[in-house]
């Protein structure tokens, strides 16, 4: 099995940032200088559109977003809007999916895999719906997908629904679907909640079931490996 | 989907057919499988001109999003009009109807670096 990197951050991450960091990984994966890598994070209130994401899903104004302390951002990925805060487990995985090691199933679907297997684990049944992504339970979308490839390498990912707020997906309509709704984790599995450390541990787990990588992980900026370090800062 | 024995193929999955000094170039069948069903094509407009490894256009599916590059120097001389309204045809037929860009060839040695059919389908994935 190929050995990955992982990168846990404990902290909620601003948006920005986290895309910054994501940035710096996917061009050091083009350029062959680190493995392939998951970030694992929590973001501070966000909300982002895709690629095409359409505005008429959001249901603020930029001033009232601002003013419920919620940043907004369109960002390159495909996928419409989402919302992202603490409690909520993102999963970016900066991966090479061009060649041999590609999946016949397809990245997509790996991606839900990976939420349906960790729901398992947690005895909570997950499933497909037809005609719409992502990760769903019998109370509603669990996990929301969207991601963007250049030169086959991925970036962006899944948002995993752990003990987060869902009063910030009441001001989008989420993936522009309308009256569908949105649960977490811990509604699901009520006074049972585990930690969010142990949710993310399995969500590691599974992607290592999964995407058949061998995950070596490590835990926010301060221990990066050096190699990640020294590698320029990407131009975009 | 077989692989056209007479295409030309590059490492990100693109495919290459010549006709005189013309290039026609679309993604491969691997390349449209891996990003499911396609919602959206953003092409070049005629007269641009790429060097080669240039992103060239963005195919999108309903949660994908990927770049095309143009795999051989030129400029483009024509884009395929069908996928405005119907990116679809690029999964259906993504090396025949499915065409993204035709592109004026402009330096003949780099074609060297193009694979056979032979080499490229070494690259992809065995279902």
């Amino acid at each position: 099995m190929d050995n990955a990197w992982t990168i846990t951050f404990d902290e909620p991450v601003a948006y920005e940032a986290g895309l910054l960091f994501q940035y710096r990984l996917l061009a050091a994966r083009q350029a062959g200088k680190i493995p392939d890598t998951v970030v694992l994070l929590q973001h501070t209130p966000t909300v982002t559109l895709g690629n095409r994401g359409r505005d008429n899903y959001l249901l603020k104004s930029e001033q009232e977003y601002a003013d419920l302390g919620i940043d907004l951002f369109q960002v390159e990925r495909g996928g419409d809007v989402t919302f992202h805060g603490p409690g909520q487990w993102v999963l970016y995985p900066i991966l090479h999916l061009g060649g041999n090691e590609a999946d016949a199933h397809g990245y997509l679907f790996n991606l839900e895999e990976i939420a349906i297997q960790t729901l398992a684990t947690f005895s909570v049944d997950g499933f497909r719906r037809e005609g719409k992504s992502g990760t769903w339970t019998e109370q509603g979308k669990i996990a929301a997908i969207g991601f963007r490839l250049k030169r086959w390498v991925s970036f962006h990912g899944m948002s995993f629904n752990v003990e987060n707020e869902l009063a910030g997906f009441e001001t989008i309509v989420p993936c522009g679907l309308e009256g569908e709704p949105v649960t977490t984790l811990s509604k699901l599995l009520g006074e049972d909640m585990p930690s969010m450390p142990a949710v993310g541990s399995k969500l590691l787990d599974c992607f290592e079931e999964v995407m058949g990588r061998n995950l070596i992980r490590y835990q926010s900026m301060d221990l990066l490996p050096e190699a990640l370090m020294a590698c320029d800062p990407p131009r975009f | 989907m077989a692989i056209p024995e007479d295409f030309f193929y590059s490492k990100s999955h693109e495919w290459v057919s010549f006709e005189g000094e013309v290039a026609t170039i679309g993604i491969t069948d691997f390349a449209q499988s891996q990003l499911s069903d396609l919602t959206f094509v953003e092409l070049p407009e005629v007269g641009t001109t790429f060097a080669a490894g240039d992103e060239a256009a963005v195919v999108e599916s309903v949660k994908a999003a990927a770049d095309v590059y143009a795999p051989i120097a030129g400029e483009i001389v024509e884009i395929n009009p069908v996928l405005e309204d119907a990116p679809e045809t690029i999964n259906a037929d993504a090396f025949g109807a499915g065409w993204l860009f035709k592109l004026k060839v402009m330096d003949e040695s780099e074609l060297d670096v193009l694979m056979d059919a032979n080499s490229y389908e070494e690259i992809c994935p065995q279902s």
